[in-house]
């Protein structure tokens, strides 16, 4: 099995898991929100791909973290139940690797705030 | 703390008050940790006393905002840096080209003025992304189709006003090229609008973009003449269709015939942007198949030619966009097969994706190549994130280093064969090679591109700034220059654009003399420095 196989089995290992949002509290809700806007088209679900087929397995954040974790954790951030407050605004307003800092006029802190709610949602 | 140059503490505590009067105690950012976040994340400083770091942020919502805002800049003498989206990174990203700057982040303005798909244009703020422009029109369901850039994440303006680039037809691909009027704050705190919204109450405003006479809208591109708070945008009405077909060229000397058979397309508005490559060359960003062939530097011709015939595929491709009814495009690859016939012995043709547009929104999230159709997304990531081939050491950002070649095989060639240079000169494994293939962003210029990593590690970095700055030299050498680059190497880039004495550059700074001053809009910007801060060249 080569490398790109290997990142191929961890992201597809994952079943999906579909929000339902009768089921968020309003500040879940509001971080689903602000996370469909400024994280999932890194680090959601489904992926194209660029030209050539590169990349149409994963989302590039979702296939980094593939990578990072192999297997360990899932690939896909709504998937994770390990998320706690500071690591996630530590990565929003720090970057990590190529994800940029995000301003208070972007992500605000209640932004921020709902994000983590969302994110740390037992499920 | 930085402070602005030139000011004390509690000067730029009273300058910080008057902009809290303006916009607001919650849109003026001062802390060490609010600032913070107005640093470049891909910075080839980072960490370093040479890393670009703001005194403080303001952030106004209105154009009234901003010119009460330029105007108490004036009076202090604070440098101002506008951003739109901030999300020009490899360019600087947030981050102001001289330290001290005040941050003007103009993300507020996000207003969608106008998008009007019977004259196919929008009207913008500077905080609108792409991701925004194309949901509206999403939204409302309108007949046009975006050019849009990689990543998505940035805005319209703030592209165009740094000479960005997309995906589709040549004439919207160059997106300042594409705009239809500004509307701008001057450094003093005026308010012009450019073309025929110079006339009050124009309703061709977007429609006339020259106006009459000289038309000064290239000023606010790549500079620091002003601050842009509305840009007209030209749209492409939706295409019916949408068709990719594919030609190879079975010989490394066919370069040169394709070459031309693709600029004769592209300038007759026959084709979109055209997406070169080479079946024996490799991926754009993985050389290593070629490493052995250039073991004894660059092979010859002969040399070339048997391995291409040694791997039994043809030497180069090249992959076409047709927009149109699917009559036209149908018959416009049948045209082009013909062409390609006539021309160079051997050529094949494939046949590729069809579409029918709009693609419905369901479709959208699993469709490849989105960015072709206009659609903004992030997937571009793809080429420098974590992968199986960096996993132990990915990098934190990157330095995109373009090479703006003439539009022959001859020029791709030598830009491929010096950027080898530049990397192995200096221990890294070559980038490009004889097979390297150029970047049509542009319609009539080729670009020969190379993304150098940036890092959080100022050793690191140290080795990536060398690697730009050989690159720089030595394209400049053949006569090449890069269009684009972070504000780290603007001086360096600018002063290879040195003809007759640097007269361009020359004539820029007088004219921002004239224009600011005071010299407040974000001083040495593409190595435009005002005459109080001259000295700060280098």
């Amino acid at each position: 099995m080569n490398k790109l196989t290997i990142l191929c089995f961890f992201l597809t290992s994952f079943v999906a898991t579909t929000v339902q949002a009768q089921d968020l509290s309003p500040e879940q809700a509001s971080g689903k929100v602000v996370f469909d806007k400024w994280c999932e088209p890194c680090h959601g679900r489904v992926a194209g791909g660029l030209f050539g087929g590169l990349g149409a397995n994963a989302l590039p954040g979702t296939s980094a973290l593939g990578v990072k974790y192999k297997g360990d954790l899932p690939a896909v951030l709504e998937d994770r139940t390990d998320l706690v407050p500071i690591y996630i605004s530590t990565v929003v307003r720090n970057g990590l690797y190529g994800m940029p800092i995000s301003r208070k006029t972007e992500v605000s802190d209640t932004d921020l705030d709902n994000i983590i709610a969302y994110l740390t949602r037992p499920h | 703390m930085v402070l602005p140059p030139n000011l004390s503490q509690a000067e730029f505590d009273t300058a910080l008050s008057e902009f809290e009067a303006v916009v607001g105690t919650d849109w003026v950012f001062s802390s060490d940790a609010d600032v913070a976040l107005y640093r470049d994340s891909y910075s080839p400083f980072w960490g370093e006393e040479e890393e670009r770091i703001a005194s403080a942020a303001v952030a106004p919502d209105s154009v009234e905002e901003v010119q009460e805002i330029v105007r108490i800049a004036n009076r202090y003498k604070i440098p101002l840096y506008p951003i739109s989206t901030g999300r020009n990174l490899t360019y600087g990203g947030a981050a102001p080209t001289l330290s001290g700057s005040v941050v003007l982040d103009l993300k507020r303005m996000d207003r969608i003025i106008e998008v009007n798909d019977k004259r196919n244009y929008a009207l913008v703020e500077p905080g609108v992304s792409y991701f925004d422009l194309f949901n509206y029109i999403q939204e409302h369901d309108l007949n046009v189709m975006l050019d849009i850039p990689d990543p998505g994440w940035g805005s319209p303006m703030g592209n165009s006003l740094d000479h960005g680039v997309g995906y589709t037809m040549g004439s919207y691909r160059d997106h300042f090229g594409s705009h239809c009027g500004l509307e701008i704050v001057t450094a003093e705190g005026e308010l012009i609008r450019t073309g025929a919204g110079a006339i009050p109450d124009s309703d061709a405003w977007q429609d006339f973009h020259y106006g009459a006479g000289p038309s000064i809208d290239g000023l606010f591109a790549q500079s620091n003449f002003g601050v842009v708070t509305k840009m007209g945008v030209k749209l492409m009405p939706m295409p019916e269709t949408y068709m990719t077909c594919t030609v190879t060229v079975p010989r490394y000397q066919d370069f040169q015939a394709m070459v031309e058979e693709v600029n004769y397309l592209e300038d007759s508005f026959l084709v979109g942007m055209p997406s070169y490559g080479s079946p024996v060359g490799g991926g754009l960003f993985d050389p290593t198949s070629l490493e052995g062939l250039m073991q004894n530097g660059w092979p010859t011709i002969e040399q070339l030619e048997e391995f291409v015939t040694a791997q039994n595929k043809h030497a180069w491709s090249v992959t076409f966009q047709l927009y149109g009814p699917e009559e036209i495009v149908r018959a416009t690859w049948t045209a082009v097969q013909r062409r390609f016939n006539d021309k160079i012995p051997g050529a094949a043709f494939q046949d590729g994706d069809f579409y029918t547009l709009p693609i419905p929104a369901e479709d959208i999230p699993a469709l490849p190549d989105k960015a072709r159709l206009g659609i903004p997304n992030l997937e571009i990531f793809h080429i420098v994130n974590r992968n199986p081939m960096n996993d132990n050491d990915p990098p934190d950002g990157h330095a995109d280093m373009f090479t703006m070649t003439p539009r022959t095989a001859e020029g791709v060639h030598t830009a491929a064969r010096v950027l080898a240079e530049a990397y192995q000169e200096l221990g890294f494994p070559a980038a490009t090679h004889p097979f390297s293939t150029p970047l049509m962003f542009y319609s009539r210029a080729m670009v020969v591109a190379v993304l150098i990593p940036t890092w959080r590690d100022p050793a690191k970095n140290a080795a990536s700034r060398a690697l730009y700055e050989r690159c720089l030299d030595k394209i400049a050498e053949q006569g090449m220059g890069t269009y684009r680059t972070n504000p780290a190497f603007q001086e360096l880039a600018i002063s290879k654009y040195s003809f007759n004495d640097n007269a361009l550059l020359k004539y820029q700074e007088k004219l921002k003399d004239s224009i600011d001053p005071n010299g407040i809009i974000s001083p040495g910007r593409y190595g435009i420095w005002p005459a109080n801060m001259r000295n700060n060249r280098g």
